[in-house]
């Protein structure tokens, strides 16, 4: 029978604390990106964005 | 990041992705169609570059009769869109749109990303599709929801990813934006709270 990881009390604390941390980490993330893209030309940010986001698959050309 | 702001439109020359390229062919049917629409979601804070991607497009499109919508939907498909919901356009207008449920259109016999379209219905849906802005791209033109009112209901939803995206649009339009007019969506969708610790406090 499988036994699981038996999280204590302190476990789902410290679960907690991470999730509360990474959530900050990613805010600050959001603010430097930001920061990043009002002094990056349009051109430089919209072709970095491009490669990794913005995807689509379109079969027909418009 | 080059904006220009002119009355109630934001020009943004950029490298059109792919995902912009697809809704600016979506809204064109909308548009050819005579069909007034927002955009809301998500895709606005991509549009203005947020570092993520997303599998669908919400809009609102005006309440129309059966005849209109059914102009519409054989223009979808003749441009290779397909609804994932039914094949049925009746269904598609009374068991969804007419019941305030999304029918969603992808182009052909694929399933993302897809343009999740509603009738307006509450007085913020309606609201939406009023007080709507105009973007500017090299290829075409979109109507997104205005900016103040698409950071108040990104905190309403409440995600992490609505935060996030919330505090995005705030960081990239801040200088620009209705402060007050902000301050009233906020109040009158009762996220003061998530404000305080989203859009108001630093990270």
């Amino acid at each position: 029978m499988e036994k699981g990881m038996r999280l204590t009390k302190k476990d789902l604390e410290e679960l907690e604390d991470e999730k509360a941390r990474n959530r900050k980490q990613r805010m600050e993330f959001v603010d430097m990106y930001a920061a990043w893209l009002r002094k990056t030309p349009n051109k430089v940010w919209s072709r970095q964005h491009n490669k990794y986001f913005g995807k689509a698959k379109i079969k027909a050309e418009d | 990041m080059e904006l220009e702001f002119s009355g109630n439109t934001i020009r943004l020359d950029k490298e059109l992705s792919e995902l912009d390229r697809l809704v600016l062919r979506f809204v064109k049917i909308l548009e050819k169609s005579k069909i007034d629409y927002v955009i809301i979601s998500g895709y606005v804070a991509i549009l203005f570059g947020r570092s993520r991607n997303t599998e669908d497009v919400d809009l609102f499109i005006e309440e129309m009769d059966f005849a209109k919508f059914m102009r519409l939907w054989r223009e979808l498909e003749k441009e290779g869109f397909w609804c994932l919901n039914t094949s049925s356009p009746q269904n598609a207008y009374n068991g969804y749109l007419k019941e305030k449920l999304a029918v969603r259109f992808a182009l052909k016999d694929e399933m993302e990303p897809n343009f999740e379209v509603k009738f307006p219905k509450s007085r913020y849906n309606i609201y939406s599709l009023k007080k709507k802005i105009e973007v500017a791209l090299s290829a075409g033109k979109m109507m997104t929801s205005e900016l103040e009112l698409q950071i108040a209901f990104k905190l309403s939803l409440g995600s992490d990813k609505d935060f996030e995206d919330a505090r995005h649009l705030y960081n990239i339009f801040k200088e620009h934006l209705n402060i007050e007019l902000l301050k009233i969506h906020i109040r009158d969708l009762k996220v003061e709270k998530r404000a305080d610790g989203v859009i108001w406090k630093k990270a």
